[in-house]
């Protein structure tokens, strides 16, 4: 039973991740790889706020997702000040590093990973208290994009992928639009991240890197860009195949690098068979029906 | 007063000099036409003017307000419109919707106001539908005003471009080759909006091959070579002088 608790909390956190990740890289057009890395500041800062007694544990997961939107800010405006390309680069190197600090730095449990994190709900409530939080959590997370996005927000992340200068010349902020955006994004990330300390109690940096980004990736694209279902579609498959492959009892040295194989093969799979993913998105932003508008 | 005003503006890039000192005003109520041969810097001063490439010196001012070192969007929201070219429509939007996020305030600037302020937004956005649909209505548009602007005729396009610079309200409009390409009917609409506009009170400016069309609508006309301003009279003046004409169609 607990083996199910786990997959469907895993299902529900990837389903914000993925969520929140295609708003910063579908519906705003920003190329950035480098969403587990907010993951992981929520989930670091959440867990230690809550390990040192600071706040509550609601409060430290909602400040884990703060700082997650300031430090996901401070790497944006640097990099999108010179050009959006800038970004996808200075993100990553922002993920290895910061993986590569929190390895040396012995009060957050350094290589060998940070224990004994509080746990949250379960031992009052128990197990399906959990999972009913994290997938109602899920379910806020899909309505808000769809929301932001069909609204005349969604209007400004549609007019400035296709053409950023004509955008600009209407009085347009692309740069804030961008910052803002993908700050949201990796705020909702970091909240996410709070909700996978205090369930599983056990985090170590690595677990936050590239393969985890792929991770992430492949079901946005996979279920299909600027969908509100389709990330939830790819949290679900994706999370549901590598489960499937443990059942071979292949060995670890097999499985993690089997896993990447997967989630990056299929990419290119459909990258090339079905860019649009497994739902595609309308060619024309149409936001809510028009009559809804107004009200 | 010049609505807007230019001096001594200088740019160039590498060894080509596309402006050269350049002096010039833009007058409210009027129209005044860029005219000269290909690379003489017509486009290449409505980017200056836009921001989008910085000026190597010189100064440019709305409404007597300095726009050095502004980014594009500030400069549009001081009141300056353009259009482009190359059209440079939001191919995933419809047409109305291109024209939605014109105006000079757009309700979801702020984001913050998009989580706090619901009825504020739908206030902005009822506002900018109904200007959008009067000026759809104008510009002979309102028919096809839900239809995605990649599946409307090139002529419609064009006035697409010109409508949705008009949301701004602007103060000075840049107009970059409206006519080219386009005839019959959309000619005289783009024509009598231009007319109105500057009626209005707006300083316009046109880059326009068309020398037919620049003498239909401007009242004034400047010679550009090689990014100077070689000449400024009546349009029928500058076309008279043979040394402009040479420099026009070349030797």
């Amino acid at each position: 039973m607990d083996y199910l608790y786990s997959i469907l909390i895993l299902i529900g956190l990837f389903i914000i991740l993925a969520s929140s990740f295609d708003l910063v890289i579908g519906h705003c057009g920003l190329i950035s790889i480098a969403h587990p890395i907010f993951y992981a500041i929520g989930a670091y800062v959440s867990a230690m706020l809550a390990k040192h007694n600071i706040m509550p544990i609601p409060l430290a997961m909602l400040s884990g997702g703060v700082v997650a939107f300031v430090a996901s800010a401070l790497v944006a405006v640097p990099a999108l000040r010179v050009s959006g390309d800038y970004l996808l680069i200075a993100s990553i190197g922002f993920q290895l590093g910061l993986i590569e600090l929190a390895k040396h730095i012995h009060e957050i449990g350094g290589a060998g990973g940070l224990t004994n994190i509080p746990s949250f709900l379960i031992r009052d409530y128990g197990r399906e208290s959990y999972v009913v939080l994290v997938l109602v959590l899920a379910g806020l997370t899909v309505l808000f994009i769809k929301w932001l996005t069909q609204g005349p927000y969604g209007r400004m992340m549609a007019a400035m992928r296709d053409d950023e200068l004509a955008f600009s010349m209407l009085g347009r902020n692309a740069i804030w639009v961008k910052v803002s955006v993908f700050g949201i994004g990796s705020g909702i990330a970091g909240i996410a991240g709070g909700l996978y300390a205090h369930y599983f109690r056990f985090l170590e940096p690595d677990q936050f890197g590239l393969l985890q980004s792929s991770a992430v990736l492949t079901m946005v694209v996979v279920g299909g860009l600027r969908t509100a279902w389709g990330p939830v579609i790819g949290a679900l498959v994706l999370q549901l195949m590598p489960q499937m492959i443990t059942f071979f009892n292949l060995p670890p040295s097999v499985l993690g690098p089997l896993q990447g194989l997967i989630f990056t093969g299929l990419v290119l799979v459909f990258m090339f068979k079905r860019p649009q993913g497994l739902l595609a998105a309308p060619v024309i932003w149409t936001g809510k029906a028009p009559e809804k508008r107004g009200a | 007063m010049a609505v807007l005003e230019i001096r001594n503006l200088c740019k160039s890039f590498g060894g080509i000099v596309v402006a050269d000192q350049i002096d010039l005003d833009l007058k409210a109520h009027g129209v005044l036409g860029l005219i000269g041969p290909n690379g003489a810097g017509k486009t290449s001063l409505f980017n200056l003017i836009c921001g989008v490439v910085p000026p190597d010196a010189g100064s440019i001012t709305l409404d007597g307000l300095s726009m050095e070192g502004q980014p594009i969007h500030e400069r549009a929201r001081l009141g300056l419109a353009r259009t482009w070219q190359t059209l440079r429509l939001f191919p995933s939007l419809s047409v109305i919707d291109n024209l939605m996020l014109g105006p000079r305030d757009y309700s979801a600037d702020r984001l913050i106001d998009v989580f706090l302020r619901p009825t504020y937004i739908a206030q902005r956005e009822r506002e900018a539908r109904q200007r959008a649909e009067y000026i759809l209505e104008r510009t002979g548009l309102i028919a096809i005003k839900d239809s995605p602007v990649m599946d409307i005729t090139y002529g419609q396009q064009k006035l697409v471009g010109v409508a949705r610079a008009l949301m701004n309200e602007a103060r000075c409009l840049l107009l970059d080759e409206p006519m080219a390409g386009v005839e019959g009917q959309t000619y005289a609409l783009i024509q009598k909006v231009v007319r109105d506009l500057a009626e209005s009170g707006v300083a316009i400016c046109v880059v326009e091959h068309n020398v037919a069309f620049i003498k239909d609508l401007c009242d004034e006309g400047v010679f550009m070579f090689a990014g100077k301003v070689l000449a400024r009279g009546s349009v029928d003046q500058l076309i008279a002088d043979p040394h402009l004409t040479e420099l026009y169609f070349g030797t």
